[in-house]
């Protein structure tokens, strides 16, 4: 199994061997690039980036304040009118309107390269004005440039500067894209007073990395230091497409990402220490206002907890009547984070972030005389974290664990629908880190016990008149209540979800239904309809009849139907579905073609699919049953996932009959 | 994406937050709540034309949002610009029992750039807020000003656009000096406009609506314009960022677009000019010459949409398309009025509604600025008026396909305004045509050769396919088609950009255990690739006529080669039905060791009852029951 790799480079040492690297001269052209027809080595790409160049360093700005300067440089050959997009460049600037935190962009340049309707190569230049600035938002603004004078096989080169007040935070290099490049170069400038980690994520390898010592380049205020001067850089990248079933293509994209490690004022030299080892981090969050600050205010929420608690004697009631209190005090303002500016102001807006909600959550559980914690953790979109040294910075999400005897239980309430204990989707991926006011953090494993699981029975008894009728039971449990409770909670009523259902199955009337436990979490969903299904048209008349057992959900199409695959197939969790009819025959016919029996699993017990068939005196019952095991699936199992979608279609193609005596 | 006008969208929602109004969730009739996830408690509107650079609206709206599906109703959004000041927004919040709890104003919105994916750059903005309330129900009661600094044109009043939502009480009222004339068009309405006059000697126009229900999805419905409830209010005389105008008629609305919008923007280099005239020479037929050079205008640019003030209704100079290679579709459509002038081709510039679930046509007895949000190309030959999208670099020349088909436009022309129709595909043209020679095995293995023809709206059917990498394509293809195991040995798709374009798509196949075995017999699905899976839900109380926008044909012949020595199990399907809206055709005969198989499934445009909606049903019933069915095989 190929897994991304991942390197550490610590900066400090530096050889004085290699020559330092240059970025390519701006507003040059060679005929070659100019009557390229395509890519050799990708000749369906629409587009190739020639050359790419990027620098970050760390310097003074023009306030005199420390900042990181970026600049951006790239030429991009394209071949068709297919990939004109790349000619349309929208820079995000962080600016927040209360303070004087903010990114500006200078020195936008682009020229587009073309042969005219004569065939000689001109070139038109990015005008100023034709450069819009536009506010976004409270936080955000942003730069976008149309380039100029595209047409199928013409060439843009473009490059700009950022200054940001954000030094500590050095901008990661992404050498993937989805069109191919022929080389790409990042370079970074750190002065002495500065430590980072560099690590690198996917399966490419560099083709250039080189470090050297450039001497006197920072000074501020009579402090002087050298900077270490590193170039990273990859020849022949190829274009990153994505699959499905793949948790986040950051998982796999190769990057470079940088860490703040440690670093010494240059003002008054003190040392810094940032990222070393956890406990630096764990010290961080704990003095950290808007995290372990909101942790400690227990006395705040002490008022608001008790009469909550209330009468309840155990633990664990207390803990769930405090939780589905915050379920429902709360509404999420669909913001993600792991900081809390004031978890008295969402309290009082009724309204919050992730970090809002459930760091309130644990101080309250807390401020119950509970022992509970955090868990940070990176949700699936933003990826896996990095484990090999402390970063804090990969963590997107904060939810809480609360410990009642040895039971550990992890508690998301921003979501309403969540029964307690359970955690949505988007939080089950790779590693939390657990962070308490008290203890040393440590990671957990995040994949949980939870799994989707549902069952359908179908007892019915072929009537006369060619109809089936009888009933139909149906539960949801684990995750599977969790999302049909959002299924039905999209309707405004649960008569007006079983009508929909009725509306969606034209040959099923549903005579009466009963919806249970839809506001019980911890309870499965039950659901049970006495249903009527036109199956024949009139017995009589028919001295044979055929009759599929696959009643729900047949399978008729695989899911996997890609020759071989190179990432892994993410199903984010175990899964179980079984499907049970009881039928019970008039007593003129009999069954001549019984389903066939099957066993199917996968490889080191992955899953299974297992059909099982039991005649009966003028009734069978027949069952089947799908099962997967895993959350994640490594690439070699896609073959054996394919071939078990395969044998379930081929199993599922089996007609019974129904012969008259 | 391709948009047009941009302030077209101003969300119009109004109401009270007068204290002595009683919001109790309780007292709401028992009668709007099926289907309601909110009810508008009032909504009151009132647009005062102060003068022509200074129109007041005032908005007050009162929401009750029933459950958590609500509360989008409830989020409060209000666009703005240059032109359009918001001003005095303040709101209360209510509890089920109406009870105030809390209150926001202004500084609680927050201020967003409106521009979306495909936009580079949007001068309009919008204040949006959404009030978290947890308890259900509850009630916002808010209000707002703005003051719009032009007259030509004002916003619709639709009490009740959106399903999900019941309406207690609305009303719109017009008010405006004496000798300011308007047209309105009352569309559903169950009392007319009460014209009257104020204190200040104003003339008065109100319209009030009450107990609407919440409006459920029906599928195939008409454009919901045509059954909900509406008012639309035009100018006669108006001004517009500093230019005055009037208008009757489309033809004098077209006369002033033209005039003050468009006219004068079309002029070229020099050598631009000399290249059209190069580019054509030798060719004696106009419509080929045009073909030309629209060709050459699609190689050359592309869409991007830029609106900034007057902009959004003005296109770009022809000159700054001819040096920057992109455009919206105004700018693009000017272009190429531009380059075909080079060569003496006239054409006119058309505005229109687009979209492709319904065709929206321009009122021809109301004309206003607010009904289009998109421009394509008229070329008015003799006898053979052809028209073209300027805003994609691969359709061919006088192809417009579901985006802008069959329907009212407004052509400018010389003589002003003039409505015209665009072509309309019938069921006929929209085909999707499939021959299949295949062969299955004793091993159960299918294979064989596919081809597939794609005319008409089908012709797009595989642009995007058509976009990716061949290696992608081949991936696209097995995830389209419901094969499994299927691999493919080889794969074309060709497209004729002629008159009558088609698109051509060829597939060799090969699929492992296409059939199955059980107790010595053989299955598989005679239906291989075109498989309906889709019914529309039964509706117990249908309310709007069943309406198909398009009609479309799918033909389908399917050749087997069986392996020796087995016949039939059950009697060959035959289906046969025919109803006013649509007719499906199965044949499966099986001579020797072939067995072939023939399918037709057409659907025909028009409004028909609504009690055939039941009949729509069960025709797509039973296309999806007679596409399952599988051909069982036993040994003679």
């Amino acid at each position: 199994m190929k897994t991304p790799v991942l390197f550490i480079f610590i900066l400090l040492c530096c050889s004085f061997t290699a020559a330092s690297a240059q970025d390519f001269p701006f507003g040059t052209i060679t005929t070659q690039e100019m009557n390229m027809k395509n890519y050799a080595k990708d000749t369906s790409a629409h587009a190739v980036v020639l050359q790419e160049f990027g620098k970050s360093r760390i310097d003074i700005g023009g306030d005199d304040r420390i900042k990181q300067i970026y600049e951006y440089h790239v030429k991009i050959k394209i071949f068709d009118s297919k990939a004109f997009d790349k000619g349309t460049v929208k820079l995000f600037l962080y600016s927040n309107d209360k303070s004087d935190s903010y990114e500006e962009v200078s020195d936008i340049k682009g020229v587009t390269y073309y042969k005219d309707d004569n065939g000689f190569t001109q070139k038109v230049e990015l005008e100023d004005k034709k450069v819009y600035p536009v506010k976004e938002n409270k936080y955000w603004a942003s730069h976008k440039f149309a380039m100029p004078g595209l047409r199928n096989g013409c060439v843009i080169e473009y490059k700009y500067r950022i200054e940001s007040f954000r030094w500590y935070k050095l901008r990661p290099w992404e050498f993937q894209d989805d069109i191919p490049k022929i080389y790409s170069e990042y370079e970074v400038h750190i002065p002495a007073f500065f430590n980072f980690n560099a690590s690198i994520k996917g399966f490419l390898k560099l083709t250039k990395n080189t470090a050297v010592i450039e001497s006197g380049c920072f000074e501020t205020h009579g402090a002087k230091s050298d900077c270490s001067l590193i170039n990273y850089g990859i020849s022949d990248i190829p274009a990153f497409i994505e699959d499905e079933y793949m948790t986040s293509p950051k998982n796999f994209l190769s990057t470079i990402n940088f860490e703040l490690v440690d670093y010494t004022s240059p003002y008054d030299n003190i040392k810094h220490k940032e990222t070393k080892e956890w406990k630096d981090i764990d010290f961080g969050l704990k003095t950290e206002p808007e995290f372990g600050g909101q942790l400690k205010r227990k006395g705040l929420l002490k008022d608001k907890v008790l009469p909550i608690i209330a009468g309840k004697t155990d633990d664990l009631s207390k803990a769930k009547a405090i939780y589905q209190y915050w379920q429902k005090w709360f509404k999420w303002d669909k913001i993600p984070g792991i900081y809390s500016e004031s978890i008295s102001k969402a309290w009082d807006t009724h309204s919050g972030s992730v970090p809002d909600i459930n760091l309130s959550l644990v101080t309250a559980l807390n401020a119950g005389g509970l022992n509970a914690e955090t868990v940070l953790l990176s949700t699936r979109d933003n990826g896996n974290i990095n484990t090999l040294y402390p970063v804090i910075g990969d963590f997107d999400y904060v939810v809480a664990k609360v410990n009642i005897g040895d039971q550990v239980y992890l508690l998301d309430a921003t979501d309403p629908l969540l029964p307690f204990g359970m955690l949505p989707l988007k939080c089950l991926n790779d590693k939390g880190r657990v962070f308490s006011l008290d203890k040393p953090s440590y990671f957990m494993d995040l994949n949980l016990p939870q799994r989707e699981k549902s069952t359908y029975a179908l007892d019915v008894t072929l009537q006369e008149d060619g109809k089936l009728k009888g009933t139909l039971t149906n539960y949801s449990i684990g995750y599977e209540a969790y999302k049909r409770r959002v299924a039905i909670k999209k309707f405004n009523s649960i008569d007006e979800y079983v009508e929909n259902l009725n509306e969606r199955l034209a040959k099923w009337k549903i005579l009466k239904s009963e919806v249970g436990n839809v506001d019980s979490l911890d309870l499965p969903v039950v659901e049970k309809y006495e249903v009527e299904i036109d199956a024949y048209k009139k017995l009589d008349e028919n001295n044979r009849l055929t009759f599929n057992p696959f009643f729900f959900n047949k399978i008729t199409v695989n899911p996997f139907k890609l020759t071989e695959r190179s990432y892994p197939v993410d199903m984010a969790m175990p899964s179980e579905r079984r499907y049970s009819i009881i039928l019970h025959l008039p007593a003129q016919y009999t069954v001549e073609t019984p389903p066939q029996n099957v066993a199917i699993g996968i490889p080191n017990g992955g899953g299974k699919y297992i059909t099982s068939y039991e005649p009966g005196e003028n009734s069978f019952s027949f069952t089947y049953l799908t099962q997967f095991n895993n959350s994640v699936y490594g690439p070699e199992f896609y073959p054996y996932l394919k071939e078990f979608y395969n044998k379930i279609i081929l199993s599922q193609k089996g007609e019974m009959v129904f012969k008259k005596k | 994406m391709r948009s047009f006008i941009v302030s077209c969208c101003l969300i119009l929602s109004t109401t009270a937050a007068t204290a002595q109004q009683n919001y109790d969730a309780s007292l709401i009739s028992k009668d709007l709540l099926p289907y309601a996830s909110a009810v508008v408690r009032n909504d009151e509107v009132s647009v005062e034309v102060k003068d022509l650079d200074n129109v007041i609206y005032h908005v007050k709206k009162a929401i009750t949002v029933l459950n958590k599906n609500g509360d989008d109703y409830a989020h409060i959004a209000v666009y703005y610009d240059k032109n359009v000041a918001i001003k005095n927004i303040k709101g209360l919040v209510y509890d089920q029992f109406g009870k105030q709890v809390g209150k926001f104003s202004e500084s609680n919105f927050d201020d967003v750039s409106v521009g979306g994916e495909s936009t580079l750059f949007d001068s309009e903005r919008v204040k949006h807020y959404l009030p978290s309330v947890t308890d259900y129900p509850y009630t916002i009661a808010y209000e707002y000003e703005e003051k719009f600094k032009f007259t030509l044109y004002f916003h619709d009043w639709i009490p009740n656009d959106d399903i999900g939502v019941a309406v207690e009480k609305s009303s719109y009222t017009f008010t405006c000096k004496p000798d300011f004339k308007i047209k309105y068009k009352e569309i559903n309405l169950p009392e007319k406009a009460h014209i009257g006059t104020n204190v200040q000697g104003m003339t008065t126009y109100s319209w009030t609506i009450n107990n609407l229900k919440a409006i459920k999805y029906e599928p195939f419905s008409p454009y919901f314009k045509n059954y909900a409830s509406s008012v639309e209010v035009a100018p006669e005389k108006f001004q517009y960022y500093g230019s005055t105008g009037s208008f009757a008629n489309w033809n004098e609305l077209g006369k002033w677009i033209n005039d003050k919008l468009v006219v004068n923007r079309q002029e070229l280099p020099y050598q631009t000019i000399e290249h059209m005239k190069e580019i054509t020479t030798g060719i004696t037929d106009p419509k080929l010459k045009a073909k030309k050079i629209y060709e050459y205008m699609q190689n050359k640019t592309h869409y991007i949409s830029v609106q900034v003030g007057i902009g959004g209704y003005q296109p770009f100079l022809a000159s700054e398309v001819d040096n920057q290679n992109y455009g919206d579709c105004k700018a693009l459509v000017n272009y190429t009025q531009a380059l075909l002038k080079a060569v003496n081709i006239d054409s006119y510039y058309c505005i229109v509604k687009s979209g492709g679930q319904h065709n929206i046509s321009l009122q021809n007895d109301f004309a206003s600025m607010t009904q289009a949000d998109h421009i394509i190309l008229c070329v008015p030959f003799k006898n053979d008026t052809t028209w073209a999208d300027c805003t994609s670099q691969t359709i061919p020349f006088g192809y417009l396909g579901d985006f802008t088909d069959n329907r009212t436009v407004l052509a400018l022309t010389p003589q002003g305004g003039k409505l015209m129709r665009t072509p309309k595909y019938t069921a006929a043209d929209n085909l999707e045509g499939r021959k299949a020679k295949f062969v299955v095995s004793a091993e159960g293995e299918l294979a064989g050769t596919m081809t597939t023809t794609y005319k008409g709206v089908n012709y797009q059917d595989c642009d995007e396919i058509l976009k990716e990498a061949k290696t992608e394509q081949y991936k696209s293809e097995q995830r389209r088609y419901p094969i499994n195991n299927m691999e493919i040995e080889n794969l074309n798709i060709t497209q004729d950009k002629s008159f009558k374009p088609a698109t051509t798509e060829t597939i060799k196949l090969r699929a492992r255990d296409y059939a199955s075995f059980n107790d010595g017999k053989i299955y598989f699905l005679l239906n291989p690739v075109n498989r309906e899976t889709f019914v529309p839900k039964q509706l117990r109380n249908r309310l709007n006529s069943v309406y198909i926008t398009r009609g479309d044909t799918e033909e389908d012949e399917v050749t087997y080669t069986l392996p020796a020595g087995y016949r039939l199990e059950k009697k060959p399907l035959h289906v046969n039905i025919i109803k006013p809206f649509g007719s499906f055709f199965v044949t499966m005969e099986l001579k020797g060791d072939q067995l072939t198989y023939k399918r037709k499934l057409q659907l025909f445009d028009g409004t028909y009852d609504k009690d055939t909606y039941q009949d729509l049903v069960d025709f797509y019933q039973s296309i999806v029951d007679t596409d399952e069915y599988n051909v069982v095989l036993v040994k003679n």
